[in-house]
């Protein structure tokens, strides 16, 4: 539906315009540190790049293993603290 | 820019959690694909794999995580209570003090050397005070000394107040004061110095023989060093004495006896004067061991200041004593004779003494 779309474009325009974005991606990668998500990941890019040899490992080759093990693995503290963010924001400023 | 105005309804809602979660979403794969980023520059530039050795040392420096040890796997209080055996003095002493304890044994480190330098001062000073009363036995006693009781005011409780020394050398000092033994610490008791108001003449006369006896300006009191004491001069002794004893005093031993004596040194009149004293206490009768007491007081308190007038008249007196107790009917005329002596000029008084001679012999 256009009108959804246009809706949805319009969140993201003012996401990114009231920096809401940048802040959120920052509590992200923070939080993940924090719990040792990072270090999980890093552990098994490691396994992938011995799998594929270092030579002649991809961007594209981690993205593909990396991002569905990522997505999985954070937890859940984080993913709520999150939601509950974008939520305020969209009730603050859609509203 | 305005936004639409968005009504919580029931698909809405759905519509806005999707939302929500899309928005999540991308932030979640924005993370991950950083994280895919920099891990392939790591390892294309090949600072990836570094913390990575042979198989093992990784196993020999891998974290512990047991109950009661850190990390490496040693144990966190293990010398807690243990002791050990100092090296210098062999003594037992718990771990956590032995560092400092190992400082000022070993005599090394700020605080040793600075306790040890105030020690030997201290040491010094109470060493050197002594010193300078070596030349006169009576003076040794360590109460006695005036300069040293100004550095080191605890040894002055530490000593006892009637030891044996102390009434050992008043006895010395001055047979009079033998059967006053009682009495006289407590005249020294409070400082070592002397107050010369509660002495009598004859005190005062003993101790200006022997001590510098000078008086202080603040405390009153009459220095108890030597004769040749630094502090003082000949000058302050010589005012001392003529304010003491008036001007028949007896000079100080080493300087003036060569300028002024008349017919005979000074310091023999006065040991032969004291001397004469001595040997008359038993022999004198009453009236006229008053009589000479009577003019010896005299000459003591009027007196124009001439120090040799005193001492003559003082022997004169002492003299007249010896004739009083030969012949009692001339004794009168002898303290006559030496009240008579006092008002004249030294000179005149010489021919009085050898006529108390002739009267003697």
């Amino acid at each position: 539906m256009s009108k959804e779309s246009r809706m949805r474009a319009t969140v993201n325009q003012k996401l990114t315009e009231m920096g809401e974005r940048e802040r959120l991606k920052e509590l992200l990668r923070a939080k993940l540190t924090e719990c040792g998500w990072k270090d999980q990941m890093k552990a098994h890019c490691k396994e992938v790049i011995k799998d594929k040899g270092l030579e002649h490992v991809t961007v594209e080759d981690l993205v593909v293993e990396i991002t569905p093990k990522g997505r999985a693995l954070v937890p859940d503290s984080v993913k709520k603290e999150l939601l509950h963010r974008i939520r305020a924001f969209l009730a603050q400023h859609a509203t | 820019m305005k936004m639409e105005d968005m009504p919580l309804s029931g698909p809405d809602n759905t519509r806005l959690e999707a939302l929500v979660h899309d928005i999540y979403s991308e932030l979640v794969e924005d993370a991950c694909l950083g994280l895919c980023f920099e891990v392939h520059r790591a390892v294309k530039q090949g600072s990836f794999f570094l913390d990575e050795t042979d198989q093992e040392s990784m196993k020999e420096f891998e974290i512990v995580d047991q109950p009661g040890v850190d990390i490496f796997g040693q144990v966190y209080n293990q010398w807690k209570n243990k002791e050990c055996e100092c090296p210098n003095c062999k003594r037992l002493i718990a771990a956590s003090r032995f560092a400092p304890h190992l400082e000022k044994c070993l005599g090394m480190g700020r605080n040793s050397s600075r306790i040890a330098n105030r020690r030997l001062a201290t040491n010094n000073n109470m060493s050197k005070s002594e010193s300078d009363q070596e030349d006169n036995d009576d003076l040794n006693d360590n109460d006695w000394s005036y300069g040293a009781e100004k550095k080191a005011k605890k040894r002055k409780s530490d000593k006892n107040q009637n030891s044996p020394r102390r009434s050992k050398s008043l006895k010395h000092k001055n047979g009079e004061l033998g059967g006053s033994v009682s009495s006289e610490p407590y005249k020294y008791n409070y400082n070592t110095g002397i107050s010369y108001e509660t002495l009598g003449p004859d005190d005062v006369r003993s101790l200006l023989t022997t001590q510098c006896g000078v008086i202080s300006e603040h405390t009153k009191k009459m220095c108890t060093r030597s004769q040749r004491c630094p502090q003082h001069t000949d000058e302050q002794r010589r005012a001392v004495r003529l304010f003491l004893l008036g001007p028949s005093a007896p000079s100080l031993p080493d300087a003036d006896a060569v300028v002024e004596s008349d017919s005979f040194d000074i310091p023999d009149g006065q040991t032969l004067m004291s001397r004469l004293q001595w040997e008359d206490s038993p022999d004198i009768s009453p009236t006229d061991s008053a009589s000479s007491k009577a003019s010896t007081n005299h000459s003591d308190s009027r007196r124009p200041k001439k120090k040799k007038t005193t001492s003559l008249g003082l022997n004169s007196g002492g003299i007249g004593g010896i004739g009083g107790s030969l012949s009692g009917g001339s004794s009168s005329s002898q303290s006559n004779i030496s009240l008579s002596t006092k008002k004249k000029r030294p000179k005149l008084s010489a021919p009085s003494i050898t006529s108390i001679y002739d009267d003697l012999n």
